[in-house]
C-alpha cells in the first residue's frame, strides 16, 4: 500500500515520505509478526529447559513473550508510539501533522490508520463489533449443532469447551463496546456539542488496541485453545494448554484499552460540554455512557491484574492460585467477579440509556422523570461494585457473607425499577410513531422485565443453591445482556445510522430483522430456562435424554436468531452503499448531534453551540 | 420540572388510558402468575428433600409477587401500543400531553420496589436460616464428598467407600465436599443442594432425603474434558436397606 499522500508538508520540498505517513494496518501487522517471530525464535533458543516438574512452563514461557512482541510490535507498527516518542525528543507534533493523523482529505484510507478523529473511531469500533458478533455468532451455532442431540460428539470435547470458552469472552467484549464504542465515539461528543474526545491520540489508541488483543486470541485457538468457558477459573486454566496464555495476553491488552477508553471518555465529557449544557440539560444517553465507562475504571484493572497473576502461575511458577503453593482458587474467583459484576453493568446501562434517549423522540413528549433517570443510573453504578459474591453463594468462600451479598444484590432491583419507570412513564400518553427503535422499547421492558425477575430467583440464596451453575444462569444473562443490552444496541445503530453514515437504515429490513431476531431470542433462551430448571448444567457437551425437548427448541431458536441477524447485516451493508439519503434530521429529534450537515465535517461544529434547554422539550411551545 | 398533572378538576384516575391500563393489568396479572408457577413447577424435578421443596417454594412465591409488578409494566405497554399509532417517514404531531415528571409516581414506585426488596429479602433469609441449621443436626450421618477428573467418590464413617451414593431415607446427612484436583460443584438435583469442591479446603452442605428413590449427582462447575459426563446416581432407601448395604460396603472395603 502507498501512502504519499499531498498535503502541505509533504508537498513543501522534503523528498522523503515522513515515517508517520508509512505507518498503517500494514506495517501494524507486519511489524507485530516479524517481532513475534524473532522473539519466538531467540527464546526457543536461549531460555533454558524445565528443571520443575510443571510441564508447560517452558513452553508458556515462549508463548507469552512472543504474544507480548506480537504486541509491541504491532503498536510500534500502527504508530501509537511516534507521538510519546517525539515528545520526549523535545518536538511535539505539527500543526499538518496533527490534521494528517485526524485523517483530513484522506478518503477510505484513514480507516485503516491510527487515525485520531472521533468519527473514525466511531465507525471503526463499529466494523470491529459486528465481525465480533459475527464470529461470536457463528460460534454459537457451533455449540447449538453440538447439542442437537443429546449425546453431542459432532465436535471433540476439548474443541467444544475452547468454543463455549470463545463464544464467552467474544460475546462479552462485543457487547462491551457495542454501544460506548461506535455510538460513544462517532456521537457522544457531537451530541455534547465537542469538537473531538479530550485526549484524541488515546481515542486510536483504545480501538488499535483491541486489534492488537484480537491476534493473541485467535492465536490460542490453534495452540489448544481456551478450554476453560470465559470465567477461565484457576486452577483449571492452570492445567489448560497453552491456548490459556492467548486468553490472559488478550484480556490484558483488553482491559488496557477499556481503561484509556473510560479515562479519555470520562474527561470527555465531564470537560467538554457545550456552553450551558449544564448536568440537568445533559442527555441522558451520556449518562449512560459515561457512568458505563466510569464503572470499567475499577474493574478492568483488577481484571488486568488477575490475568497476570494467572499467567505469572502457569510461566514463573508462581502459586497465587495454586492451594499446594499457598494461594487459592477462591483469590481467582473474587477477582474475576469484582471485575465481572460491574462488567454486565458496563454492558447493559449505556444500552438502556440509548432507548431512554430514544423514547422521548418516537413518543414525541419529554422524557419522563429525568432526575430518576440520573438516580437509577447512578444506583446501579454504586451498588454494582458491591455484589460481586453473589457469584460464589456456593463456593464456600465465606457462607456468612451471603445474607449481605442477598442484600446488596436485591437492593440493586430499586435503581433497576427506576429505569422501568422512565421508560413506562415515557410511553404512557405519547403519540407513538412506529419504527423499529420504537419497537426496541418494547422488546427491552419484555425482555428486561423477565431477565430481572429470573435474576431475583438467582439472587436468593437457597434458589440459587439449585439454579447456580446450570442452564437456567446462561439463560438468565442472555435475557440481560443481549435480550436488553443488544435490543438496545440494534435500536442505536438504525437510529444514529443516518448521521454516521449519511443515510437512512432500510425500514422494511429493521423491521423483518427485529422481528426475527426477538422472536428468535425468547424461543431460544425460553427453551434454555426449562432445561436449567429441570437440572441440565451450563458447559456440557452431551446431555440426559430428558432435556432433549428443551435443546431442540433452544437450537430451532438460534437459527432463527442467525437468520435475523443475517438480514440487519445485509440491511447494513445495503443501506449504507445505496440506502436513501438522509437528511439533516430524519427523527426531528432536539440533541446537538442532529444540527450538524452530512457529511459532518472534521470539527463537526464551525461554531460550538450554545445550550438552553434540555433536549426533551417536545410539544412545548403549543403551551 | 414540576408536578404538571392537569390543572382541571378532572380526576385522573378518570381518564380512559387509567381505566384500560386497569383492564389490562387485571388480565395480565394472573396470567403471568399462572404461567410462571406453572413453567417453573411443571420444569422442575420432584422434590427429593425438603430444602428441594422450598426452593420449589421460594420460586412460586416470587413469582406470584413479581407479576402484578410485570403486569403493570406490560399493561402500560399495551395500552400505549393499541393507542393511535403513527406510520410513515416523518414524524406525528407532538403528544398532547407533557408530563415530564411525577413526585406521587417516583415516590410511590421506589417505596413499593423497595418493599418488595424487603420481602424477598426476609423470606430468603428465613430459608437460609433454616438451611443453615440443618449444619449443625444431631444425629446426622456424614459423607466425605471428592470431586475429581472427572468423577465422585464417596466415603462413609465406618470406612466404606462408594462410586454411588446411597443414603437412608428421612435420615440428615452432612456432606464434607473437596477435590483432588480443579474446582467441581457437587449438585444433588432432586434435593436442592449444590457446594463446590475446591481442592485444598473442605466444604460443607447438608440435606435430609425425604423420598426413597434414585435420583442424580452432577457436577455443575466446568472442570475440564468430560465435564458432561461426571455424573451419577445416588439412591435413597430404607433405612433397614441402607445398613445392610453400608455393611456389605464395609466388609468388601476391609477384605480388598
Amino acid at each position: 500500500m502507498t501512502t504519499t499522500l499531498n498535503h502541505p508538508a509533504a508537498a513543501a520540498g522534503k523528498s522523503r515520505t515522513p515515517i508517520i505517513e508509512r505507518l498503517n494496518i500494514v506495517t501494524a501487522f507486519a511489524l507485530g509478526a516479524i517481532s513475534a517471530f524473532v522473539v519466538w525464535r531467540l527464546a526457543l533458543q536461549f531460555l533454558p529447559a524445565d528443571t520443575e516438574v510443571r510441564l508447560f512452563t517452558r513452553e508458556d514461557k515462549i508463548t507469552l513473550l512472543s504474544m507480548i512482541a506480537w504486541f509491541v510490535g504491532f503498536m510500534t507498527g500502527i504508530g501509537a508510539l511516534i507521538a510519546p516518542f517525539r515528545w520526549v525528543m523535545g518536538k511535539d507534533l505539527s500543526h499538518d501533522e496533527n490534521m494528517f493523523l485526524a485523517g483530513k482529505d484522506m478518503g477510505i484510507k484513514r480507516y485503516f490508520r491510527y487515525t485520531t478523529d472521533h468519527k473514525v473511531v466511531g465507525i471503526q469500533y463499529l466494523i470491529i463489533t459486528m465481525v465480533i458478533f459475527g464470529i461470536g455468532g457463528i460460534l454459537a451455532m457451533l455449540i447449538r449443532a453440538n447439542l442437537g442431540t443429546p449425546e453431542g460428539g459432532l465436535i471433540h470435547p476439548q474443541a467444544y469447551n475452547s468454543i463455549v470458552g470463545t463464544h464467552g469472552i467474544i460475546m462479552i467484549v462485543g457487547t462491551i463496546i457495542m454501544v460506548t464504542g461506535p455510538i460513544g465515539n462517532f456521537i457522544m461528543p457531537i451530541m455534547i456539542g465537542a469538537r473531538d474526545m479530550a485526549f484524541p491520540r488515546l481515542n486510536a489508541l483504545s480501538f488499535w488496541l483491541i486489534v492488537a488483543a484480537a491476534i493473541p486470541l485467535i492465536w490460542a485457538q490453534f495452540i489448544g485453545g481456551i478450554s476453560t468457558g470465559w470465567s477461565a477459573y484457576n486452577p483449571l486454566a492452570g492445567q489448560a494448554p497453552l491456548g490459556m496464555n492467548g486468553y490472559i495476553m488478550f484480556i490484558c491488552i483488553f482491559a488496557l484499552s477499556t481503561m484509556v477508553a473510560g479515562a479519555n471518555i470520562t474527561t470527555t465529557v465531564v470537560r467538554m460540554r457545550a456552553k450551558g449544557m449544564t448536568w440537568n440539560r445533559t442527555p441522558i444517553f451520556i449518562y449512560g455512557v459515561v457512568a458505563s465507562v466510569a464503572l470499567a475504571l475499577p474493574a478492568f484493572p483488577v481484571f488486568f491484574l488477575s490475568q497476570v497473576m494467572s499467567g505469572m502461575d502457569r510461566a514463573l511458577d508462581t502459586s497465587f492460585y495454586n492451594t499446594a503453593g499457598g494461594g487459592s482458587g477462591w483469590l481467582y474467583e473474587n477477582l474475576f467477579w469484582i471485575m465481572g459484576h460491574p462488567e454486565v453493568y458496563v454492558i447493559l446501562i449505556p444500552a438502556v440509556a440509548a432507548l431512554m434517549e430514544m423514547a422521548p423522540v418516537f413518543t414525541r413528549r419529554p422524557l419522563f422523570s429525568f432526575n430518576v433517570a440520573v438516580m437509577g443510573i447512578a444506583g446501579i453504578s454504586g451498588l454494582s461494585i458491591l455484589v460481586w459474591a453473589h457469584h460464589m453463594y456456593i463456593s464456600g468462600w465465606a457462607p456468612l457473607l451471603n445474607a449481605p451479598f442477598m442484600l446488596t444484590t436485591e437492593l440493586i432491583s430499586i435503581p433497576t425499577g427506576m429505569l422501568f419507570l422512565v421508560l413506562v412513564g415515557t410511553l404512557w400518553r405519547g403519540r407513538l410513531w412506529m419504527t423499529m427503535p420504537t419497537l426496541s422499547i418494547f422488546a427491552l421492558l419484555w425482555n428486561f422485565m423477565i431477565g430481572g425477575i429470573t435474576g431475583i430467583y438467582l439472587s436468593d440464596v437457597p434458589a440459587d443453591a439449585f439454579l447456580h451453575g446450570s442452564m437456567y444462569v446462561t439463560a438468565h444473562f442472555h435475557y440481560t445482556l443481549m435480550g436488553a443490552g443488544l435490543t438496545g444496541a440494534l435500536a442505536s445503530l438504525v437510529y444514529w445510522f443516518p448521521k454516521m453514515t449519511g443515510r437512512m437504515f432500510d425500514k422494511k429490513l429493521s423491521w423483518i430483522s427485529f422481528w426475527m431476531v426477538q422472536v428468535g431470542f425468547n424461543v431460544t433462551f425460553g427453551g434454555m430456562f426449562i432445561v436449567g430448571l429441570q437440572g441440565q448444567p451450563r458447559r456440557v457437551e452431551a446431555y440426559a435424554a430428558l432435556f432433549n425437548r428443551g435443546n431442540l427448541i433452544t437450537s430451532i431458536g438460534a437459527a432463527v436468531i442467525m437468520s435475523g441477524m443475517l438480514v440487519l447485516l445485509y440491511g447494513v451493508i445495503s443501506s449504507w452503499r445505496h440506502g436513501v439519503v438522509a437528511p439533516m434530521n430524519p427523527w426531528h429529534a432536539k440533541t446537538l448531534e442532529w444540527t450538524v450537515a452530512n457529511p459532518i465535517p472534521l470539527e463537526n461544529f464551525a461554531v460550538l453551540p450554545v445550550v438552553t434547554s434540555d433536549p426533551y422539550g417536545y410539544g412545548k411551545e403549543k403551551k | 420540572m414540576t408536578d404538571l398533572m392537569p390543572p382541571t378538576k378532572n380526576k385522573w384516575w378518570k381518564h380512559p388510558d387509567v381505566k384500560k391500563t386497569f383492564i389490562f393489568w387485571l388480565i395480565f396479572t394472573p396470567a403471568i402468575g399462572i404461567f410462571g408457577t406453572q413453567f417453573h413447577v411443571l420444569s422442575m424435578p420432584d422434590p427429593a428433600s425438603e430444602v428441594m421443596g422450598g426452593v420449589i417454594g421460594l420460586m412460586r412465591l416470587f413469582t406470584w409477587a413479581a407479576s402484578p409488578v410485570a403486569a403493570l409494566v406490560f399493561a402500560i405497554c399495551a395500552t400505549a401500543i393499541t393507542s393511535p399509532r403513527h406510520y410513515g417517514d416523518n414524524p406525528p404531531a407532538d403528544a398532547d400531553h407533557q408530563i415530564s415528571n411525577s413526585p406521587r409516581a417516583n415516590a410511590l414506585w421506589i417505596v413499593i420496589s423497595a418493599v418488595m426488596c424487603l420481602f424477598a429479602l426476609v423470606v430468603g433469609l428465613i430459608v437460609l436460616q433454616k438451611d443453615g441449621d440443618a449444619l449443625h443436626e444431631a444425629g446426622a450421618i456424614n459423607v466425605n464428598v471428592t470431586g475429581q477428573q472427572w468423577a465422585w467418590n464417596y466415603d462413609y464413617a465406618n470406612g466404606a467407600r462408594s462410586e454411588v451414593l446411597y443414603l437412608p431415607v428421612d435420615v440428615p446427612v452432612i456432606f464434607h465436599i473437596t477435590s483432588k484436583d480443579v474446582k467441581h460443584s457437587f449438585w444433588v438435583v432432586e434435593m436442592g443442594i449444590k457446594m463446590d469442591a475446591n481442592p485444598g479446603y473442605t466444604t460443607e452442605a447438608a440435606v435430609t432425603p425425604n423420598k426413597i428413590g434414585v435420583f442424580n449427582v452432577r457436577c455443575a462447575e466446568l472442570c475440564g474434558l468430560l465435564h458432561a459426563y461426571m455424573q451419577n446416581k445416588v439412591h435413597v432407601v430404607s433405612k433397614a436397606d441402607y445398613e445392610k448395604w453400608l455393611a456389605d460396603r464395609s466388609a468388601l472395603e476391609a477384605r480388598s
